[in-house]
């Protein structure tokens, strides 16, 4: 089976204020259908960088991305990035109706659209805001703006840049167990950056871990979690434990030691 | 409803003092004075160009020349600063000569706008539109530099085309800081058309102006300049109050 979305001896180097920087070389990533990988690392390793070459939105400098077996070459149909920075992803001009419909308003036609537009609303829980300014809601209600406003192109991928990382502890846990929903039921693929093990290990069927500088992937790990899962009793689990120990013990933890870096 | 009454109740309660003053004007001035006529001969002071047909036509003549220029000055100055602030090398390119011709007296421009245009309303034009283009191109230049990435990088992930992403993301994230060089533009574009008429007397308020200051016919003068004054105010009132409106809707603030 091909792989949904896949890079191969992937470098990227980028301008920095003292000559060329190189932030990725040789890795390997390879995500199938539906299944959903988390991207971790310490700050500055190149998550970012390397979500931004799977969206199309960044060049590669060295090896290849394919989507669908097709090298991309810009955004690919069907690949969406849901930001981090919300507020700047959000058009404050429109409502979150008409924002949901930014993507898919030149496409379809008007029955479509806004049958799309609810369906996507109705899964995030915010049908009822709908003719509301993206300003007047909460964080969280923005980032799901965004998140419904990507899955009504009804991507084949979703590409997720540390999308809960400004938001507190308790919105972060509900837009999690709601993303987990979104994914059953449109069976989505999804590649989501992150800095939060808990998160990674929670959300995902498997993860990887990017160190080094220029950075490669250096622990692949399966999480062979049952689903659905549950922030109490998941995260209670003796393997959820053992996979969370492993997972800060590749990012340079060690036990009885403080934090480094 | 504080800002509402602030809005409503500022030009009213603001002209009081300028009233005041034409009241006073009135009852000490001399009717015979030929440097400070009062406000009652102004009237009668510009009655021979009301009966001539001429003022309705200068005043035309003023407006057009205003409007115009101020909007060729609006598209030209988003269109290039627009492609300045895109980019950094044609930022640092073409940044040196934009600073000299930013800096060019729009007066000294008249000589040769006549020389090679003549006296017509087209010299009148390219003289205004030069010195309004500046503050909407360079407020326009400083929003697409500090325009967030990931504003331009949406469109791209979901798909839009050039032309799209153009009318969709850009047009209105930009509107604000055009309509912002606007506000600055447009009173200086005013003055500017009137130096240009009074300079060279083609047409307009401005050379009905010359003419009655070189006629010794003062309250024609000071009439004319009230009317001058009513149009700046009027131009003032109104890009002030499209800016503050369409900047709230866009930048999305109450």
């Amino acid at each position: 089976m091909t792989p949904t979305i896949s890079c191969t001896d992937l470098e990227v180097t980028l301008p920095g204020a003292s000559g060329a920087v190189n932030i990725l070389a040789g890795v390997n990533l390879s995500v199938a259908k539906a299944e959903f990988v988390s991207i971790l690392g310490t700050s500055g390793s190149g998550k970012t960088t390397l979500l931004r070459v799977l969206g199309g939105l960044l060049p590669a400098t060295g090896g290849e991305v394919r989507c669908d077996g097709t090298p991309i070459q810009g955004p690919p149909d069907g690949v969406v990035t849901v930001f981090q920075d919300y507020a700047h992803s959000l058009l404050p001009w429109r409502t979150v109706r008409r924002n949901v419909a930014l993507g898919i308003e030149a496409r379809l036609g008007r029955a479509e659209r806004d049958e799309r537009v609810d369906e996507a609303l109705t899964m995030v829980g915010l049908l009822e805001r709908a003719d509301e300014y993206p300003w007047r809601l909460s964080g969280g209600m923005q980032q799901r703006v965004q998140i419904a406003r990507a899955l009504a192109t009804r991507p084949r991928v979703l590409l997720m840049d540390e999308p809960f990382g400004a938001l507190d502890a308790m919105t972060k846990a509900s837009l999690q167990d709601q993303l987990q929903q979104v994914q059953s039921l449109t069976e989505t693929t999804i590649v989501f950056v992150t800095h939060d093990v808990e998160e990674a290990v929670y959300l995902s069927d498997r993860l990887v871990v990017l160190n080094g500088s220029p950075a490669d992937i250096g622990l692949t790990l399966d999480i062979p979690l049952p689903r659905p899962r549950h922030q109490i009793s998941t995260k209670e689990r003796a393997d959820y434990l053992e996979l969370r120990h492993r997972v800060y013990e590749a990012l340079g933890h060690t036990v009885g030691e403080p934090a480094r870096g | 409803m504080k800002a509402k009454k602030e809005r409503g109740g500022t030009p009213i309660r603001g002209l009081l003092p300028l009233v005041a003053l034409l009241v006073i004007w009135e009852l000490v001035g001399d009717p015979a004075s030929p440097y400070f006529p009062p406000p009652s001969t102004w009237i009668d002071g510009i009655q021979p160009l009301i009966d001539a047909d001429k003022l309705l036509p200068a005043i035309g003549q003023t407006s057009l020349t205003f409007v115009l220029g101020l909007a060729i000055a609006t598209a030209l100055g988003a269109i290039v600063g627009t492609l300045v602030g895109a980019s950094r090398s044609v930022d640092r390119a073409l940044s040196p000569s934009l600073e000299f011709l930013r800096a060019l007296p729009a007066a000294s421009l008249v000589p040769v706008a006549a020389l090679v245009l003549g006296y017509t309303t087209q010299m009148k034009l390219v003289v205004v539109v030069l010195p309004a283009t500046w503050p909407i191109l360079l407020t326009c230049r400083t929003a697409r530099r500090t325009l967030s990435p990931v504003l331009l990088d949406t469109p791209r992930t979901l798909g839009l085309s050039t032309w799209h992403r153009t009318t969709k993301i850009l047009t209105p994230a930009l509107t604000p800081a055009v309509l912002l060089g606007v506000r600055v533009a447009a009173p200086l574009a005013l003055i500017i058309t009137l130096l240009v008429e009074i300079v060279t007397r083609v047409n307009g308020l401005g050379a009905a102006l010359g003419a009655a200051q070189a006629g010794f016919l003062s309250a024609q003068v000071y009439g004319l300049l009230t009317i001058a004054g009513i149009l700046g105010f009027a131009v003032n009132w109104i890009v002030t109050r499209a800016e503050t409106s369409v900047s709230r809707r866009m930048r999305g603030t109450v």
